[in-house]
């Protein structure tokens, strides 16, 4: 009972004080028949609303489409446009555009990044740095590894392991699952702990203010890597987790790692809420 | 039971955190600006495009919006045309471009004020650089930069915090020159910053010897690291740089140790160590050379150039360091030892702190 009155507090009356931003792609529709023309764009932002992100050639590691084959999207693009890519969709069956990127970094006086650490649920980071008893600047490289889902049938192209380095891979239908079973890998292992979080955003989330909404659900993931997440209700999702490891280059204190998956459920989708579980 | 526990605490310190520090959003928490310049016949022409916050922060403006306005922004412009002079660090081989500003307008839907500049040139550029980002007082800032030559894009790069410089070469004959001393003075620049590096020299000199034993010590370094250098760089083998600082950490070590367990008149294996090592210390090079950038219209020069870099650092260390060593070991052996044996452990105890830095509590 006081979960969701502590989330309220902190969705609708306080800003949220995470200064971690999350970073998800965004096709310009979530369904398209074949031989339409997408494109992808990148937001980066909190509570799943978010600025629009240029594109940057010099930080791709990867921008693929996953779907009847692998295509390489880099290069589609310009430094500085707005659309990561466009594209003409093979097949109806469904296709995930998936981008990882370089290390971009980003320095933070050190109280500030232990609230992050605690905001993001990064406990082992946190855990570490007192330990550490680190009192100075944060040093942080941080790497983002995104993916989405323009719908189809074939739902094992959903569930695919695109190999990056960190990686949310459904284990169940985006679509038709009330309860979506996912699971989290790094390094292409599965990840224990990690906390993952979904957002939810419709047209009045649209309409709210940055900051102002809460994830939908949020929960640890258990020792393989799995983790189940209530998503019955009709709308854009985000799933979201990240992985902090202390770095061992010269210029940096830590590592971090920002994984995301979109996709929408349109309204016909809504099912009623999944049974609680014991 | 547990994670349920720390859920709620998190969720605790959240609130704590706010009533603590309200943070309020800001419309511009992803600050970028756009930088191009076009390569025409006798001029460069660019714009730059920036965020009226970013501007209004600049000029000392409470109210950022008021540059959103056509007639408010008229007013500011010939001070933001100054600020804008301030911040691009813009230069045509080495010589700062002095922009004539041209025109502007106004990208209200996205918070954006473009201003077109020229600058002509009394003969064709080689090397083109930015130095950035445009905005410094924000460090999340970052700066998109793109070089436009007959008629297509030739350069796009993006500065940040950790990429300050970003430079176009042309590819003439003028350009490889000035890349190749850029990163000559990259190469020494980061012998002496990397007191790792050094102290594996160092570490190998310390019991003297000939000139020319000094010699097959430095030149086997050198191969080696040229190699896995250029393996990095060119993006075909790329350990990850934990193992290899790490590594480098334990060469130092085995420097110290080979030192102090050597026999008087046994085989001189230095080179060989040397060699050995330098393939490991290649991939840290490497690293660094990433941070910078290469040119891809000059990359084997400035590969090579990095290089011969490195060991113009080298040899002003041997330089240094052999002639006095060699004094010691000449004038009084007894002493001579004792620089060996005190050097060699201090080796050792360097190379075993960054070896736990590196691979135990990273």
């Amino acid at each position: 009972m006081l979960r969701p009155i502590l989330r309220a507090l902190v969705s609708t009356v306080l800003p949220t004080a995470a200064p971690a931003h999350e970073y998800w792609l965004e096709p310009s529709s979530y369904s398209a028949a074949a031989g339409d023309t997408l494109v992808v764009r990148a937001f980066v932002g909190t509570g799943f609303r978010g600025e629009l992100k240029p594109y940057a050639p010099t930080r791709v590691v990867r921008l693929e489409l996953h779907g009847r084959d692998e295509r390489d999207l880099a290069g589609s693009a310009l430094n500085g446009d707005l659309a990561f890519a466009r594209f003409v969709l093979p097949d109806e069956r469904g296709a995930v555009v998936a981008y990882q990127s370089n290390f971009a970094a980003i320095e933070m006086e050190s109280a500030k990044f232990d609230e992050y650490l605690v905001a993001e649920g990064l406990d082992a980071a946190h855990a570490e740095r007192t330990r550490r008893g680190a009192t100075g600047p944060a040093r942080e490289l941080y790497a983002r590894c995104c993916k989405t889902w323009v719908a189809g049938n074939e739902v094992s192209r959903v569930q695919r392991v695109l190999g990056l380095r960190h990686e949310i891979v459904l284990l169940g239908d985006p679509l038709r699952d009330a309860r979506l079973r996912v699971r989290v890998l790094f390094d292409g292992k599965p990840l224990a702990g990690a906390l993952v979080r979904a957002w939810r955003a419709t047209g009045a989330h649209r309409a709210a203010a940055r900051d102002s909404v809460g994830p939908e659900a949020e929960v640890r993931t258990g020792p393989d890597g799995t983790a189940s997440l209530d998503v019955h209700l009709s709308g854009e999702w985000l799933l979201s987790t990240v992985h902090m490891l202390p770095s061992s280059l010269r210029h940096a204190d830590w590592e971090s790692f920002w994984a995301s998956f979109t996709f929408e459920r349109p309204a016909a989708a809504t099912l009623p809420p999944p049974k609680r579980r014991p | 039971m547990h994670a349920r526990r720390r859920s709620m605490v998190r969720l605790a310190v959240v609130i704590a955190m706010n009533f603590a520090a309200p943070h309020v959003a800001r419309a511009h928490d992803e600050p970028y600006s756009f930088v191009d310049v076009h390569l025409e016949t006798q001029v460069l022409r660019g714009q730059v495009v920036a965020h009226v916050e970013d501007l209004a922060h600049e000029l000392g403006l409470a109210a950022p919006d008021s540059l959103r306005q056509a007639a408010s922004l008229e007013r500011a412009l010939p001070r933001v045309h100054e600020v804008l002079e301030r911040l691009l660090r813009l230069s045509n081989d080495g010589t700062p471009v002095q922009p004539r500003w041209t025109s502007y307008e106004l990208v209200p839907e996205r918070q954006l004020v473009r201003l077109n500049w020229e600058s002509a040139f009394a003969r064709p550029p080689a090397v083109i650089e930015l130095r950035g980002p445009l905005f410094t007082y924000d460090k999340a800032h970052e700066t998109y930069f793109n070089v436009h030559a007959e008629g297509a894009v030739v350069h796009q790069d993006l500065l940040d915090v950790g990429r300050t410089s970003s430079s176009w070469a042309t590819g003439k004959v003028q350009s490889r020159i000035a890349v190749v001393v850029r990163f000559i003075r990259e190469g020494i620049h980061h012998i002496f910053i990397g007191p790792d590096h050094i102290l594996f020299i160092v570490g190998l000199m310390l019991c003297g010897g000939r000139v020319r034993r000094l010699l097959q010590i430095v030149t086997g370094f050198t191969v080696a690291h040229s190699v896995t250098l250029a393996l990095a760089a060119l993006g075909i083998l790329r350990p990850p740089a934990r193992w290899v600082e790490s590594t480098i950490a334990l060469s130092i070590i085995y420097v110290g140790a080979h030192n102090l367990l050597r026999r008087q008149h046994g085989t001189d294996r230095r080179a060989l160590i040397a060699a050995g090592f330098g393939f490991v210390h290649g991939f840290g090079f490497a690293n660094v050379l990433g941070d910078v950038g290469l040119p891809r219209q000059a990359l084997a020069w400035a590969l090579g150039a990095f290089n011969v870099g490195v060991e113009v650092g080298q040899a002003c260390i041997v330089l240094a360091a052999a002639p006095l060593l060699a004094l010691v070991h000449a004038r009084k052996p007894l002493a001579g030892k004792a620089v060996v044996t005190a050097g060699s452990a201090l080796v050792i105890a360097a190379g075993a702190y960054w070896f736990v830095q590196r691979a135990l509590l990273s």
